[in-house]
């Protein structure tokens, strides 16, 4: 026991652990954010959970509440259904529309901030860049163990996240890449959409303290977008990505160790070392991998041995047409 | 209106009626009668922004009309999506999704399985033989990117027949396809009405209507008109849905015309004046 | 706040003027990112400037603004081609392209920062007036440049609007007309940027997007010509500099971008709201004045038809087709003339809304010919 005790009370452990945990916690929604093309939502609801923290600590006067995360979900959905609100008005593009709500919420916030809570621990910069150097000096007793409080928090959040994405794995999947068919089978995907952001936004309140609100975009983004040039499976997506964010938790931390720099940006920054990694090494859509498939000749794709001989190149790449497929069997005479 | 224990026109496989719908208050769809006979393949066919698509997306409930009911073999839709299959147009999705073609099929049956479920062995079987009859059985384990537009089309075909419905709803299932998928789609439609089962495609093809297809609905906003292929598919017909510019080829007036093409240059899509709808 | 005491401060007047500038080419260079719907390539730019910044300020060692400038316009640059990069050679599409771009280089930018700040403690309150933007901070040389460049950019616009407006609204046709469209694209794209650079000491790195994408979103309101935009969203950019800078430094403590950007936002509300034709206050208003006048002559009229058409006298019209003709709500309408008895109300199948039937009275009265100008039904009419 005392040992464990003793590895928690090690600075450095809380550090990565919480930077992993933020990492896994931002990449499991991630995935789904960037594969339903609302990456840049999270940039938005990351800057506007801030005015329902300000508000929380307006209403309630401290910040340690369960309050402030349900002020965030709720600013978190604000943000996007004040957006959907602006784009259904056909007044404004979707684009658009997110580049005016969430600066328009987060302007709010900051001055908020500047004329009511300027002595308290919700300073701009701390907002943006997050303190995770002094995670650790932060505790709570939890079963006769001293734990930092961000630490035992995101890891609630983790495992939140985790569970809302097995348990809803196939809704999940489906209202992302199907949405219409996700309707006619009476499986809403405008709730798991909505389910999603508000997760997202709680999430982002958990990791304010850790990364900052910036920060925590790169780790929603960054590990999903270099994951989608590593595979072609789902859970395999969502497996290298939160790999990815462990260890550029891990490696990050060491970086900025070694060169006395902000701790949360280089675990960032790190998860772009992995993405260029991926982008050159991705055995399929990797950079490399592309440049030598043009070079040898492959079989080609979708064509059954029924020979068909050899294709010239020009009409297997990029040929929409397809090679010639087998008839349709007819049920009942099938091999 | 007989409404005898929920059940409304059970003898016809789709009952639409009344519907009408609009977007930026213009009607997209207006006093929509259809009434398709079960175990007919029916065609949807009109210009663009006729509302084609739209009448699908009301019929399964993602848009919300602004009158009118629907019903599916005697009762509400949403009391039967478990004997109705959808076919989105493919161009609807993204192909870059991670998943192989045995997975998108799979995607059909989560309807039976209802929430929180998880599909299991017998799930992945039956996906594998809707692929089979399909003939994409050797490409289960494929990346749906790597497929070309007709193999695509299968997969989602064959998401449709794993459903083992009794209606089948398909948006423009021939658009962007080789000519042996477009034999092979007929085929299995020719097939699933030899069954009993009942299918209603939007169609973008006008030259192929009278030929795949044995029911036909003309539709601009309003239903110009619907029944047997042979009867509804006219000079006068076409160019009342279309718009006086309609050419076509190798008929006469009164008789069916052999093939239609249509001229739409400097036509409005939307048709002449009877079928524009009236909007204040 | 007394105007007369601001105006009177030389320094006031000097930030006022730069933040109108800043605003006007913001303005001007953002109603095309908005039409091109590139709004967020512009919250990449600024947040991508930032290891640009710090950059700047190690490489030249002083606070100076024109190394600064130059640091966060090249690496705004620079982001903007990481994004066509990645979005043109992988599957990644564009919205992720820009996040990854943005949130890559801000973390760059972070550990820039935090390693300039280990430098030299003194600067530290200089760099970190470029997150949310400081107009104290603003030295009258920084407005020089400002103003210079601002210009600059401004010129080239006036010189190349013909080019800029081809390629925005028609790309191919441009080409085929000849013009290098990638090109003047990538000018577009470097003036945008330079828009936004220009504004980063004001308005700051996180808030700059609302600078670009509002005052342009609130223009498009108002009228449908580019010109009329592109001179509509200069002045407000210019109006909401202005309004953020006097608010600001009127008051202690309080950041300039916020109230710059609260300004722009309000000027976006109020455009959503009274621009003629597109603003909400005006269709509602429409939606009323139709809802007034429309005659319950007209609608049992309408019934009587809708009921031929159907074959069928007791035909039950569905009180939304009603609505989707008329292109508005019709109940009051319906239930004035349920309360003459002129028609009944039906309940039809069980998921449907209410349905309106003519009345043997009712189809007579639609029958008859409406007397010119009114007559005596009207009386009814105006109530």
């Amino acid at each position: 026991m005392t040992a464990l005790q003793a590895w928690l009370d090690t600075p450095s452990v809380t550090i990565v652990a919480v930077g992993a945990l933020v990492g896994v916690a931002a990449t499991l929604l991630g995935t789904f954010l960037v594969l339903r093309r609302e990456s840049m939502l999270s940039d938005a609801i990351s800057h506007s959970v801030l005015l329902g923290i300000v508000g929380a600590y307006l209403l309630t006067g401290t910040l340690d509440t369960p309050l402030h995360v349900v002020g965030a979900a709720l600013a978190g959905l604000a943000t996007v259904v004040l957006t959907d609100l602006l784009v259904r008005s056909r007044r404004v593009k979707q684009d658009a529309a997110i580049g005016l709500v969430f600066p328009a919420l987060f302007a709010a916030a900051v001055l908020l901030i500047n004329v009511y809570a300027r002595d308290v621990h919700l300073d701009a910069d701390a907002v943006l860049l997050g303190e995770i150097a002094f995670a650790w000096l932060d505790v709570v007793r939890v079963g006769g163990l001293e734990v930092a409080r961000s630490l035992l928090t995101l890891l609630v959040v983790a495992a939140v996240n985790l569970a809302f994405v097995v348990v809803a794995y196939k809704e999940l999947k489906l209202a992302t890449f199907d949405p219409a068919l996700a309707v006619a089978l009476g499986l809403r995907p405008g709730l798991i959409g909505l389910a999603l952001l508000s997760l997202l936004s709680v999430t982002a309140v958990g990791a304010f303290d850790a990364v900052g609100a910036i920060l925590f975009v790169a780790f929603v983004i960054v590990p999903p977008t270099a994951a989608y040039l590593l595979t072609d499976r789902l859970w395999r997506m969502l497996a290298y990505g939160s790999a990815i964010a462990v260890a550029s938790s891990f490696l990050g931390y060491r970086v900025a160790v070694a060169l006395d720099v902000s701790i949360g940006g280089s675990m960032a920054s790190v998860t772009g070392g992995f993405l260029l990694l991926a982008l050159a090494l991705g055995p399929r859509h990797g950079l490399i991998a592309r440049a030598l498939r043009r070079r040898a000749p492959q079989p080609p794709t979708g064509a059954r041995a029924a020979g068909a001989g050899t294709v010239p190149t020009a009409i297997r790449e990029g040929a929409d047409a397809g090679t010639p497929a087998p008839a349709l069997t007819v049920p009942g005479s099938r091999r | 209106m007989t409404v005898v224990g929920g059940v409304h026109e059970p003898a016809l496989a789709l009952h639409v009626e009344d519907l009408t719908a609009s977007y930026a208050h213009q009607a997209v769809l207006w006093d929509v009668d259809l009434n398709v006979p079960p175990g007919v393949l029916a065609a949807i066919v009109g210009p663009n922004g006729a509302g084609k698509s739209t009448l699908l997306r009301c019929i399964i409930g993602a848009v919300r009309p602004n009158a009118g009911h629907v019903y599916v073999h005697g009762r509400p839709y949403r009391e039967q999506r478990r004997r109705v299959a959808y076919v989105p147009q493919r161009t609807s999705v993204d192909w870059d999704f991670p998943t192989t073609a045995l997975d998108v099929v799979t995607m059909g049956l989560y309807g039976r399985l209802g929430w929180f479920r998880r599909p299991r062995r017998t799930e992945a079987d039956e996906a594998l033989e809707a692929l089979a009859m399909v003939g994409m059985d050797a490409f289960a384990s494929r990346q749906i990117a790597e497929l070309s537009g007709g193999q695509q089309q299968r997969v989602f075909l064959a998401r449709a027949l794993v459903q083992d419905a009794d209606l089948y709803l398909m948006d423009e299932p021939f658009a962007g396809v080789d000519a042996t998928t477009e034999r092979a789609i007929v085929d299995l439609l020719k097939d699933l009405r030899a069954r009993g089962k009942t299918v209603v495609a939007v169609h973008h093809d006008l030259q192929t209507v009278a030929t795949y297809f044995d029911w036909l609905a003309l539709l601009n906003v309003r239903v110009i008109a619907q029944g047997p292929v042979a009867e509804v598919y006219t000079a006068e017909n076409l160019r009342a849905a279309y718009g006086p510019r309609v050419v076509l080829l190798g008929a006469t007036e009164g008789a069916a015309p052999v093939a239609a093409s249509v001229a739409t240059a400097g036509a409005t899509d939307r048709g002449t004046e009877e079928a524009r709808t009236p909007v204040a | 706040m007394d105007l007369h005491v601001l105006f009177g401060d030389f320094t006031v007047r000097s930030v006022a003027l730069g933040a109108a500038l800043v605003g006007t080419v913001a303005g001007a260079l953002g109603s095309f990112a908005v039409l091109r719907r590139q709004s967020l390539l512009g919250d990449t730019l600024s947040h991508a400037a930032l290891p640009g910044i710090a950059l700047g300020f190690l490489v030249s060692g002083s606070r100076s603004l024109t190394p600064i400038l130059a640091g966060a316009l090249i690496s705004g640059a620079l982001a903007a081609l990481l994004v066509l990069l990645l979005t043109r050679t992988t599957r990644i599409k564009d919205d992720a392209a820009l996040g990854v771009s943005l949130s890559l280089f801000f973390a760059v930018g972070t550990v820039l920062l935090t390693y300039a700040q280990r430098q030299v403690g003194a600067a530290q309150a200089g760099l970190d007036a470029f997150l949310f933007g400081q107009a104290a901070a603003v030295l009258p040389a920084d407005l020089t440049l400002i103003g210079g460049v601002g210009l600059a950019a401004l010129l080239a616009l006036a010189l190349l609007w013909k080019e800029f407006k081809a390629v925005t609204f028609d790309a191919d046709f441009a080409r085929s007309l000849g013009l290098p469209v990638l090109a003047l694209e990538a000018l577009l794209t470097l003036l945008i940027a330079v828009a936004v650079v220009i504004g980063l000491q004001l308005v700051g790195v996180i808030l700059m997007v609302a600078l670009v994408v509002a005052p342009a979103a609130a223009a498009r309101q108002w009228t449908r010509r580019l010109e009329g935009m592109v001179a509509l969203a200069a002045a407000f950019g210019a109006l909401a500099g202005v309004t953020g800078a006097l608010v600001s430094a009127s008051a202690r403590g309080l950041a300039t971008g916020p109230v710059i950007v609260l300004a722009a936002s309000a000027l976006v509300l109020a455009s959503l709201l009274v621009a003629p034709e597109r603003g909400l206050a005006w269709h509602a208003a429409r939606s009323w004045a139709r809802r007034r006048a429309l005659g319950s002559h007209r609608v049992l009229v309408d019934l009587l038809r809708l009921g031929q058409d159907h074959r069928d006298p007791a035909y039950a019209s569905e009180q939304g087709m009603l609505d989707t003709y008329f292109g508005g709500p019709t109940g009051h309408v319906l239930r004035r003339l349920r309360r003459r008895g002129l028609v009944e109300r039906v309940e039809h199948m069980p998921e449907e809304g209410a349905h309106w039937v003519l009345t043997p009275a009712g189809r007579a009265q639609a029958r008859e010919p409406q007397a010119p100008f009114g007559g005596r039904r009207d009386e009814d009419e105006n109530r």
